[in-house]
């Protein structure tokens, strides 16, 4: 069984009267441990299906099965609770809460879960390490730098232990050297750890790092290239 | 760490916060200021009611209480066969001749009404020793000292140390009249006292109404007057039938009406100035969660529940209700101390004014009672949980989807 | 207030008198040219009377023996002499202000007009009964509403501008003699609440006078008052210097 299944997904925005198709009868799987991009030009569609990948939003057609479930029709909490233990997210910017630590950014997943404090404390302290952030913990985002900001959103979606982690252009707001870096950061944590990375992006630089890229295409797939270096 | 992100929220947009709070803190403090000093004005009017005449509950013949016939009468001891020491909350009792007569000096005549008393046993339960205004309140020493108010001497143009006549219905028929040396005057700002209130010793009046040994009514002193109705119902069975304590509320129906409205005034008026607020904290909040929706886009795309979200914006204006709770109760603790310690005399300004049976005096004067406090603070938690439920209902009812675009 | 209703009584006795007196030789009687002619009759007539009144209440009864003197309808005076407890109590009316003396505390004591609905000396008579007893035509509308062979029935309406306590006041006059035997005495909401019966006619001098009468309070069954003349003398030298608050205090 794969880890995301992606069966014939449409998915169709209502602007008032008028409906504009985001995706088109896409069907993707996903197996974990996968580092793959979603690549194409603004608009056609990476965002949405990310979104319908993590459970933020169903689709109009078609299904999405995570970890063998299909939340089609589940409810806002029903989703969130599925997000919470299954899906890490990045943003593209501003993924922190202002007036949280960066510390405390990390745990907050781990406080949603529920998970004890010096517990929590101990697994973001070591995630900081891997990550090459400890000793900024107390730090605010605001004195942060953006490849920091983002490092500690990696931290943040990875505290969790989620399946996949799902990246939306995490580097477009980065300097190509520090793009380079985080991405560099991805890639090990996928090697050492095994963590599925799914991430869109629009950047060369950053597909040519990926070893699975899926071309979409004005919301259809246009091309799923596996790469074996 | 909820707890911890809703108080720093709190803060994000300190200005804005502390308009709101700073909005908060008066009405609390004032409200609980302008309640204090509402409660002042009503213990003043129940003090002149009770203190100045009735005293808290009065035991006599039903029919005298009904219709003040002079020949409804008790023994003078008949307080002591009902009342023990052991009745501890009644504190002052006082044996009472009523009569209603002519007070005549030369060509002036003014219809009065004479209360013969034991001036010692009075002062427990009347307070006129402490309105005087000259003079001295009548003693044991002089038998026919008498107190007056300022309206009758002022009627009568007669000063302490003058004499006066006082005519009345004996109750063998005969015309009882007699001389009264006036000790002392009082002025208590109800009229109704000041131009027809005399008091004289308790035997003086027996003799000129030939009534030996005889009292219409026995007025009694509670330690707590707001008990005077309890008392009333517990100290009735050991009555004879044809005897019976009133209470104040009893004898002055229009004040037990006026203290029960203003606990219904109370809250309409907690209500009127909070709805003030109410919309402000609204205001408040609703920007506040506008600016973020973005960050509850990430917080929900993380996996926090909608009502996680609705419960982190209720925790903050609870929060800040909490600490404007905390302020303004001090505030206005502070205020009600001041105007109940100093208060602002209002003599210059205003005279007294009479209403349902007492007087409001001129003079802004706060006493502590724990429902202005407990009712302005209950109601300020609570319209900061109505305040914040439509921004924190927004907030949860935000499309994650939506909401990660914004920026 | 005694001392008024004798007033009033003394008054209408006089008046009484007068009517019989005067009236014989009359045939179809106007009412109001009747008690024009009793008024001006009783003009000028001076009297003194030794009388004794007896109140009794629900809760006490009592008897007094007064001395009074009048002069006009508008100079009055009235003397208790017994009990002794009360010796020289005394009233003075003139016109319309009444004045009582107290020689236990030695003081004239003017009666306030909020006390002139006020019981006067205890009895069932009002010091405004004082007052205003002599009143009559001048503040209601007279009327003849009957007549028999033995009586004449008049009735006492309030005039339209008058500040009266009665809403109605019918005499019952005797013919022959002409004197009255009853007055009823009427409230606002026309109830009656007082009656005055007369009684014990006998000739003074040259008049015919009732020399008992009876004050009912309708509203108390119990309760009534009775004065009795023991003795009355008519047109004595008396002027209005008598009727002096000096006067009032001579023992």
């Amino acid at each position: 069984m794969s880890l995301i299944e992606l069966q014939d997904v449409s998915k169709i925005y209502r602007l008032g009267s008028q409906e504009i198709p985001a995706l088109t009868g896409v069907s993707l799987t996903f197996e974990a441990g996968e580092f793959a991009v979603l690549a194409g030009p603004s608009g056609s569609g990476k965002t949405t299906a990310l979104n319908l990948i993590g459970c933020l939003d169903h689709p109009t057609s078609g299904h999405v099965i995570v970890n063998g479930l299909d939340l089609g029709t589940a409810s806002k909490k029903a989703l969130a609770d599925f997000r919470l233990q299954n899906i890490g997210f990045i943003f593209q910017s501003y993924n922190l809460i202002p007036v949280l630590t960066a510390a405390e950014n990390a745990e907050f997943t781990l406080m949603l879960q529920k998970v004890p404090k010096p517990e929590r404390r101990a697994k973001v302290r070591k995630l900081f390490v891997d990550l090459g952030i400890d000793g900024l913990e107390n730090r605010r985002p605001a004195d942060l730098s953006g490849g920091q900001q983002q490092r500690v959103a990696i931290a943040r979606a990875m505290a969790a232990d989620p399946h996949v982690i799902l990246a939306d252009e995490p580097t477009a707001n980065l300097d190509s050297h520090t793009a380079e870096e985080l991405l560099e950061l991805m890639r090990r944590l996928n090697r050492e750890q095994a963590t599925t990375f799914i991430f869109s992006s629009h950047d060369d630089r950053v597909i040519a790092q990926a070893r699975r890229v899926i071309h979409l295409q004005d919301g259809c797939l246009a091309d799923d290239l596996t790469i074996s270096k | 760490m909820l707890f911890t992100l809703a108080f720093r929220n709190l803060w994000r947009n300190r200005r804005r916060t502390l308009l709101t709070l700073s909005a908060m803190v008066a009405s609390a403090a004032l409200l609980i200021l302008a309640l204090g000093v509402f409660s002042g004005m009503f213990r003043d009017m129940l003090a002149s009611a009770t203190e100045q005449y009735y005293g808290h509950l009065v035991l006599a013949k039903t029919e005298y209480h009904e219709r003040r016939d002079m020949f409804a009468h008790l023994d003078e001891e008949v307080a002591s066969r009902y009342i023990t020491a052991e009745d501890t909350e009644i504190i002052g009792i006082s044996p009472r001749l009523r009569s209603f007569g002519l007070i005549s000096l030369a060509e002036t005549s003014q219809p009065v009404e004479l209360l013969g008393v034991i001036p010692e046993r009075e002062k427990q339960v009347t307070s006129l020793q402490t309105k005087l205004i000259a003079g001295n309140y009548p003693s044991e020493a002089v038998n026919n000292g008498a107190l007056i108010g300022q309206g009758l001497a002022r009627k009568l143009k007669v000063s302490t140390g003058d004499e006066m006549v006082f005519v009345t219905q004996a109750a063998d028929g005969s015309i009882g009249n007699d001389l009264l040396i006036i000790t002392g005057i009082f002025a208590t700002g109800d009229s109704r006292h000041d131009n027809n209130l005399v008091l004289a010793p308790l035997g003086w009046a027996q003799k000129i109404m030939v009534l030996p040994g005889r009292i219409h009514e026995v007025a009694m002193t509670l330690a707590d007057p707001m008990l005077a109705a309890l008392t009333a119902d517990r100290l009735n069975p050991r009555l004879p039938d044809d005897v019976e304590i009133l209470d104040w509320g009893d004898l002055l129906p229009e004040m037990r009406e006026v203290i029960a409205a203003y606990d219904v005034s109370r809250m309409i008026i907690v209500s009127i100035l909070y709805m003030a607020t109410g919309l402000g904290i609204l205001n408040t909040f609703f920007m506040s969660v506008m600016e973020r929706t973005r960050e509850f886009g990430i917080l929900m795309a993380q996996g926090m529940r909608p009502w996680t979200i609705r419960g982190l914006v209720l925790l903050e204006t609870c929060l800040l209700g909490g600490i404007a709770l905390a302020i303004g109760l001090t505030c206005g603790a502070v205020m009600t101390l001041y105007m109940q310690q100093v208060g602002i005399d209002l003599a210059g300004y205003i005279t007294p004014v009479t209403y349902a049976g007492g007087t409001i005096l001129p003079r802004l004067h706060a006493v502590f009672e724990a429902g202005n406090f407990y009712v302005p603070a209950g109601m300020l938690l609570l319209v900061s949980l109505i305040a914040g439920f439509l921004p924190a209902n927004r907030a949860a009812r935000l499309d994650p989807v939506q909401a990660v675009r914004e920026v | 207030m005694k001392t008024i209703r004798i007033a009033g009584i003394l008054s209408t006795l006089i008046l009484s008198a007068i009517i019989l007196l005067a009236v014989r030789p009359s045939f179809a009687l106007d009412v109001e040219a009747l008690v024009r002619q009793v008024e001006q009759q009783y003009m000028g007539a001076s009297s003194r009377a030794q009388t004794t009144m007896l109140v009794k209440t629900s809760h006490w009864e009592r008897s007094l023996e007064m001395e009074a003197w009048s002069l006009d309808r508008d100079y009055f005076l009235v003397r208790i002499i017994e009990p002794a407890k009360e010796r020289d109590v005394a009233t003075l009316k003139r016109f319309r202000e009444v004045w009582n003396y107290l020689p236990k505390v030695d003081r004239v004591i003017k009666v306030p007009p909020s006390m002139m609905g006020g019981s006067w000396m205890g009895s069932h008579i009002t010091n405004d009964d004082l007052v205003k007893a002599n009143h009559i035509e001048k503040d209601y509308n007279l009327r003849l509403i009957e007549e028999t062979d033995t009586y004449f029935l008049v009735e006492c309406l309030p005039k339209a501008d008058a500040a009266v306590v009665w809403g109605k006041i019918v005499y019952r006059i005797n013919k022959t003699p002409q004197v009255p035997e009853q007055i009823d005495y009427y409230d606002e909401e026309m109830v009656r609440v007082r009656e005055i019966h007369f009684d014990d006619v006998q000739q003074i001098g040259d008049r015919i006078v009732p020399m008992r009468l009876t004050v009912l309070p309708l509203e108390k069954p119990d309760e009534q008052t009775i004065l009795h003349y023991r003795e009355l003398v008519f047109d004595l030298p008396l002027d209005e210097n008598y009727f002096s608050l000096r006067n009032l205090k001579k023992r």
